[in-house]
């Protein structure tokens, strides 16, 4: 009798799962959209938490400035961002729910950690993403990834030949992450792209240890030139404690991750007395242009504190998007507001892929990008903070 | 030469905060019996004791006030969560101890929030000594370790309450018959290893001016290997075993092709130790199983 | 003589296999599931085998392992390489999964041996720390690593198992491990086991070769462990070492210690629990309200372990708790005489008996003893 009781029971749980999981084949989230529905993931919060917020924040400022100029052909946009901490393990769940929840393009991911997973789930269900800031080498290497920013590689190589041009012959230092894909990644690029007259001194911290420097100073005092790839909180540490030790006149270089060093909580930028410099693609400091408009909208809007090229990245980005999407409605494409994740991404595509110029961007002129997914634009050399 | 005192002096102050928080683990471990998982998750709450009160810009007060919220939680803690288990296995006590630890850490980082805060408790700047350039804090959190040290060893051989405590270390039947308050041993004993770990936390800040929710969990860890490396339940173990840790680490650090690998060397060292002598360099042989 | 059938026994594998057969057969039949709960699916059949075998340790024979994720960590970055290199060859399907089942499993397998060592020799919170510390070297070997050979910092990059079906092949696993472990834990050698946890003097005075026994343990446990890592690496496009930290360990242990330590099913309920929330929570608590999971993590461990193990609450547990409680409910009446031969059902850790201090002092050789201190002993 007890066992009857018990298989009912087990039976009903069953049919309730069974009717959970409604049987009606491949389907189109999208179907029930009213907006185009843009998604992305990034660290709201956490460490690379400034990024985030600048990526979503732009992000709906373009959003905005579209709807208000009428969107695309009527039909507005809207965009859903995820908080992902920068941790690959949440983006299964941030993917499909934006998925589920009708997105049809995305911005991808803010940070390339999670971006290697998402990549490949947004290619399983062919859905287009155009990502502001994942600069790691791998993020598009499916055909429906893109990328705003510089890859990595291109970081570690750009900031290679600027060393090679002005340090020959010199000892310089470099400070890593070892156990992070972006730092690692760029740090890889640049050593294998070094002349060999160049001495590298270099030294890496881990995730362990990301807040006490003080072996990692001591192996570099004497360098007078800094390479350090890392991202702005492990940098504002060093920079604080090495302070004193490091010669006065040293200077740092870092890529894109130093974006936002001299907005940090409690880190006065003019307290160091060594000269910061990055690799970029967008001056917070732009006087001029594009770029003005857009720190005058941004700042007036958001503040200044959330202020970096992530954001101007995700502003292009969204732009981009519109701009491509126009171009096939102008070229005779139909695209409804319901239109499918994979049917819009193999329009996108072909824009992308087919020689679609981005004309006038907050972080270049004349954006392309190579069928690889990578883009092509110049880069510039930005003084965060001169030498006291 | 220069790059060996460097390495000395750096290692040596690394050591000594370390020896700091294994001297919290090592009284505690040699009264209470009970390996206090939450001992490192003190230090951060000290850290971020500092951090409230620097807003007064008093650094003493702001340390004043983290020995003594360091010292109230660690009370608070023992009565709380481990007092109850008294008598229990030891596996539950242990779990208990990684709850709580977990418990700090998500209660700072909810109040806190979980990006880094920037604190600059005072600026010490450096000196170059023999040629060798140094921070004046390594210096002194060299020094005030030494001293900590010889007090706590003095306290132990010559007051009433040291020696009751190692009386209760011994045998802690035998104390209660002779009239020694066993709990209240253990409660002095949980507050004295809070205000060291309070004093840890100060030095962390020291070196690296900045504080997170997780800044306890990996010294605390790294503390408890010095703990054992030393002998666990003696005190001069534990600035051995601190000191030695520190000057690996340090050493490690320094030489390229190992240095990600620091903290895998670390807790290697930790896992033969224990298998070639349990008892460490300067612990006691027990016949007792740990 | 034929015995009698007991439900009990078996209720796990019923329902576990009735649900992934309906499951299967909307997969076959063209109907659809979406992804995110394929996912969790596929996520809470990694969880119910971690809980499971890490279970099998910290329940059955009372020693706590905190580097189980670390045991993972070896079997999906296994158990993802094997796969990622024999995928040109096989193609990505069952052979290739079973292979690398094998292969990771089975230097987990090694791995657990290699702990089983200390295990040997330590207990408690020593063994504890050992478990640690080898998880945290494993997650830094593997970060460490070349890009050609596992990928290092960016993770390693391995074939996914095709979403509609992975979680068919992750229950089947689960009733695999559950099978195996149930089978250990009911026979002698769980006995044997258990015997160990209440007593380890007591059983080894008793004939049982604990060395042998603890290894097994510890050897089991930590082969599931690796499957449920290749299972990981078969879900994900990535592996990361990052993953496997010790917060990963800690979150396995407070689905053994939620489920009741020693009971198999309450594990397997807890891990379907944890997971479910862990997955819906991270996208109603976003940013620093994340932390409310661990916070919960943390009241969970401590107010279970110490409602179940405070001497002073002894005689209040004895009378409100589930299994009164239940029997009330279903006036199910208990027969005293009876005794429950079901290890799987001594789900409590009796308190020790205090046999070891009473040992030992009588054989502690008398230079041992000396006490002469030197004076800052504590």
């Amino acid at each position: 009798m007890k066992f009857t009781k018990v298989l009912a029971l087990v039976m009903s749980l069953v049919l309730c799962i069974g009717l959970l999981a409604s049987c009606t084949g491949a389907v189109n989230y999208a179907a029930e959209n009213t907006e185009y529905v843009i998604g992305v993931s990034g660290p709201l919060t956490g460490g690379a938490a400034m990024y985030g917020v600048a990526v979503a924040n732009s992000a709906q400022l373009a959003v905005d400035e579209i709807n208000a100029a009428g969107g695309l052909n009527g039909v507005m946009f809207k965009l859903v961002a995820m908080d992902d901490m920068n941790d690959a393990t949440k983006i299964s769940t941030n993917y499909s729910s934006l998925f589920e929840g009708g997105m049809q393009v995305s911005l991808g991911t803010v940070t390339t950690q999670p971006g290697l997973e998402f990549k490949n789930l947004s290619a399983d269900d062919n859905v287009f993403f155009l990502t502001p800031s994942a600069t790691g080498d791998d993020i598009p290497a499916n055909d429906n990834g893109y990328q705003m920013c510089f890859a990595d590689g291109n970081q570690g190589k750009v900031a290679a030949e600027f060393v090679n041009a002005n340090y020959a012959g010199q000892t310089i230092g470099a400070v890593y992450k070892s156990d992070e894909a972006y730092s690692k990644g760029i740090y890889d690029q640049f050593k294998a792209n070094l002349d060999s007259s160049v001495t590298v001194v270099e030294t890496s911290f881990t995730d362990a240890n990301a807040s006490d420097f003080s072996a990692q100073i001591d192996t570099l005092k004497s360098c007078g030139f800094i390479f350090m790839p890392t991202y702005y909180t492990p940098a504002s540490l060093f920079m604080t404690q090495a302070k004193d030790i490091l010669a006065a006149d040293a200077v740092y270089y870092g890529c894109d991750g130093f974006d936002g060093i001299d907005n940090i909580e409690g880190f006065d930028i003019s307290t160091i007395p060594q000269k910061v410099t990055m690799l970029s693609h967008f001056s917070s400091k732009a006087t001029e242009g594009l770029a003005k408009e857009y720190i005058d909208k941004y700042v007036a809007k958001f503040g200044a504190d959330t202020l970096n090229q992530f954001g101007a990245s995700a502003y292009d980005c969204v732009y981009a998007i519109y701009g491509a999407m126009k171009k096939a409605v102008d070229e005779g494409k139909e695209i409804t507001v319901t239109i499918s994740a994979s049917d819009l991404c193999e329009i996108l595509k072909e824009q992308f892929s087919g020689g679609y110029t981005f004309e006038n961007g907050v972080t270049g002129q004349n954006i392309k990008w190579e069928t690889s997914g990578y883009v092509n634009k110049g880069a510039i050399q930005y003084v965060i903070k001169e030498a006291n | 030469m220069e790059l060996f005192l460097s390495t000395l002096i750096n290692g040596l102050s690394l050591g000594g905060i370390y020896a700091m928080i294994a001297l919290g683990y090592t009284m505690v471990y040699g009264i209470a019996k009970m390996l206090n998982f939450a001992h490192g998750d003190v230090i951060m709450v000290g850290g971020y004791i500092i951090y409230v009160f620097m807003a007064l810009k008093n650094p003493w007060l702001a340390i004043l006030m983290a020995i003594i919220g360091c010292v109230l939680l660690g009370i608070t803690i023992e009565k709380l969560a481990y007092k109850p288990l008294r008598g229990a296995s030891p596996l539950a006590v242990l779990i208990t101890a990684i709850g709580v630890s977990y418990l700090l850490q998500s209660l700072a980082q909810i109040i806190f929030g979980s990006a880094n805060k920037m604190v600059t408790v005072y600026e010490f700047g450096s000196v170059t000594i023999f040629g060798v350039h140094m921070q004046v804090s390594a210096l002194v959190t060299l020094g005030v370790t030494v001293v900590v040290m010889i007090a706590l060893t003095m306290f132990i051989k010559y007051t009433r309450i040291g020696r009751a405590m190692i009386a209760v270390s011994e045998d802690k039947g035998a104390a209660q018959l002779m009239g020694i308050n066993v709990n209240g041993i253990i409660t002095i004993t949980f507050a004295i290893g809070s205000a060291l770990a309070a004093l840890a936390g100060l030095f962390y800040l020291l070196k690296a001016p900045s504080i997170s929710s997780t800044l306890g969990a990996m010294p605390g860890i790294k503390a408890f290997t010095a703990a054992v490396i030393g002998g666990i339940g003696s005190i001069p173990g534990a600035m051995l075993g601190g000191i030695l840790l520190g000057m690996v680490e340090c050493i490690s650090y320094k030489i390229t092709a190992i240095a990600p690998y620091t903290d895998a060397i670390e807790f290697s060292i930790l896992i033969i130790i224990l298998l070639v002598r349990p008892t460490g360099f300067l612990g006691k042989k027990r016949r007792e199983k740990v | 003589m034929l015995k009698k059938f007991n439900l009990g026994h078996y209720i796990n594998y019923i329902v576990i296999g009735i649900i992934t057969i309906v499951l299967a057969v909307i997969t076959f039949s063209g109907g659809r599931i979406d992804s995110s709960t394929l996912f969790l699916l596929e996520k809470i059949a990694i969880s119910i085998i971690l809980a499971v075998s890490l279970s099998l340790v910290v329940g059955f024979l009372g020693e706590l392992s905190l580097g189980h994720a670390g045991f993972m960590c070896v079997g999906a970055y296994i158990g993802g390489k094997v796969a990622a290199l024999l995928e040109p060859m096989l193609g990505n399907g069952v052979l290739t999964f079973v292979i690398a089942l094998l292969v990771g499993g089975g230097i987990a397998a090694i791995c657990g041996i290699i702990i089983s060592i200390p295990a040997l020799r330590l207990r408690g919170d020593y063994l504890a720390i050992v478990t640690l510390a080898f998880g945290e070297i494993v997650k830094s070997l593997f970060q460490n690593t070349s890009d050609e050979t596992f990928g290092g910092a960016l993770g390693l990059d391995t074939p996914r198992f095709d979403k509609k079906y992975l979680f068919i092949v992750a229950f089947v696993l689960v009733l695999i491990t559950l099978a195996v472990v149930q089978n250990f834990i009911r026979s002698k050698h769980g006995r044997a086991v258990t015997a160990i946890r209440d007593n380890e003097i007591a059983a080894r005075a008793s004939g049982i070769n604990v060395t042998k026994y603890k290894l097994l343990a510890f050897t089991l446990s930590a082969t599931f462990a690796g499957i449920a890592g290749v299972l990981y690496s078969f879900s994900n496009y990535t592996v990361q070492s990052a993953k496997f930290g010790y917060n990963y360990s800690i979150e396995i242990l407070v689905m053994v210690v939620l489920g009741g330590m020693g009971n198999i099913n309450g594990a397997i309920i807890a891990a379907t629990l944890i997971t479910f929330l862990n997955t819906k929570l991270a996208t109603v608590l976003t940013g620093d309200l994340a932390v409310l999971q661990n916070l919960l993590y943390a009241l969970i461990l401590i107010v279970i372990v110490i409602y179940n193990n405070a001497p002073a609450l002894k005689s209040f547990r004895e009378r409100f708790n589930l299994g009164v409680l239940w029997r009330k409910l279903a006036r199910h009446k208990s027969d005293p005489s009876v005794i429950t031969d079901d290890a799987a059902k001594w789900d409590v850790v009796p308190t020790k008996i205090e046999m070891n201090e009473v040992l030992s002092i009588d054989v502690v050789p008398p230079e041992m003893k000396d006490n002469t201190g030197n004076g800052g002993d504590v």
